[in-house]
């Protein structure tokens, strides 16, 4: 059989690969894998968990919600404080293989999803003019009941620039950057992450444009 | 308070849930540090990987393990969790920190932070008990929360006999000083529930 099957070009299914376990809010998780070589085969991929301290082995509850070769574990199947040991089997006719094992604890795996509605406007009151950027918490996050407590990071700069030049918002869901230059347009991102966790991913641009204004100090020194 | 009641700041509950949120974010992280510290120190041996999940000695304090299951605790309920994981650490954080003094691969700076945890786990429980204290007279929390007595709380280490070691101890600390700070803030925007909490 192993000759035909090389001769057929076939063979058992690769290596898959657990890449990554994230909890958008730590109620619910989702791991993803990347299948190995299919060995020319249809090939399935199943993924398994066992809980710490348990013996029970069970397969994963949802491989859909999450997309292609991923599995999601919605409310009742996450619990926190207690290590997942998660490992991806891939069959074809020929055999399966088995993933190197994962051990996760949800509670260290949480990354939020992007800060939403994020606005930037210019305040001109009696002063140089600055920008108040403000934005809502992730909508998934829910930071009312204490259960995720998330900081904010904003960061700003013009297009042409490098850099970025960041700022800590800490708990605040808005900040105001002074001493931006007159008559220019900038770009403003802004990102969260919980106590102990990752960052989420920044948030796409939002652009506002500095009026053409003639600083404080210099106004002064000019007259 | 030296100068009688009107010359200092009473603190309000929300300082006082603050105070010992920020505390138990401080040990946490303490904990975390030094939880990796001694990974990275022992990972080349592997000999403590095998054993990794032997069951922590405060498995048997019933914790709810998610968001519904902690708010489904009554408030009594709640502190108490808390305040069994805070007791039933007193001997065990006391004995690593010992241990880890008398290994010579050990260095002073991580045995004097499993000092501190220890410390700092002796303090968060006081803390915890003022903040339950200040509850009870603003009648926000019922009497059934009793100061729990040293024997009742006190957990032997190992049910097997064996003594844990000071990764497993590490390894368990980490994971409920963890949950400690979570049942808290939970327990804070239940009670005081302002801004967004």
């Amino acid at each position: 059989a192993d000759l035909i099957s090389q001769a057929a070009g076939v063979s058992p299914p690769g290596k898959p690969r657990l890449t990554s376990c994230r909890s958008p809010e730590k109620e619910t998780f989702t791991c993803w894998w990347e299948p190995g070589d299919d060995g020319g085969l249809p090939t399935t991929y199943a993924l398994y968990y066992r809980l710490e301290n348990t013996e029970t082995v069970k397969e994963c509850p949802d491989y859909k919600t999450a997309g292609e070769n991923s599995c999601f574990f919605d409310k009742n199947a996450t619990s926190l404080w207690v290590n997942y040991n998660i490992t991806v089997v891939a069959t074809n006719a020929l055999g399966r293989n088995i993933s190197e094992p994962v051990e996760v604890d949800v509670v260290y795996i949480v990354q939020p999803n992007t800060p939403e509605n994020v606005k930037a406007v210019v305040i001109h009151e009696d002063r140089d003019p600055f920008v108040k950027v403000s934005w809502d918490k992730p909508r998934t996050a829910d930071t009312r009941s204490g259960w995720i407590t998330l900081h904010y990071q904003l960061r700003v700069k013009q297009e042409e620039d490098k850099e970025w030049v960041e700022y800590d918002a800490e708990r605040q869901k808005n900040y105001n950057v002074f001493s931006l230059h007159s008559d220019r347009e900038y770009m403003v991102q802004v990102r969260c992450k919980p106590d102990h966790g990752f960052w989420s991913e920044w948030t796409q641009t939002t652009y506002v444009k500095m009026p053409n204004y003639i600083p404080r100090e210099r106004s002064l020194w000019i007259m | 308070c030296a100068h009688g009641p009107s010359g200092c700041h009473v603190p309000s509950l929300a300082d006082l849930f603050d105070r010992v949120i920020q505390h138990s974010a401080r040990m946490h992280s303490l904990s975390n540090d030094l939880h990796s510290e001694f990974f990275q120190y022992f990972l080349p041996s592997k000999n403590h990987i095998g054993k990794i999940y032997r069951k922590c000695h405060t498995s048997s304090i019933l914790t709810p393990n998610g968001k519904e299951n902690a708010q489904k605790l009554a408030r009594e309920e709640l502190t108490e969790v808390i305040l069994k994981l805070l007791l039933a650490w007193r001997d065990p954080l006391f004995q690593l920190h010992q241990s880890m003094a008398h290994q010579q691969d050990f260095n002073s700076f991580s045995s004097n932070k499993a000092l501190e945890m220890g410390d700092m786990a002796h303090e968060l429980r006081k803390g915890v008990e003022k903040v339950a204290e200040k509850m009870r007279v603003l009648g926000m929390l019922g009497n059934s929360v009793t100061g729990l007595s040293a024997a009742e709380a006190m957990l032997p280490i190992s049910d097997s006999g064996e003594a844990m070691s000071d990764y497993d101890l590490l390894y368990c600390f980490r994971r409920d000083s963890n949950k400690v700070q979570n049942y808290l803030k939970i327990l804070k925007c239940r009670i005081v529930p302002e801004h967004d909490c």
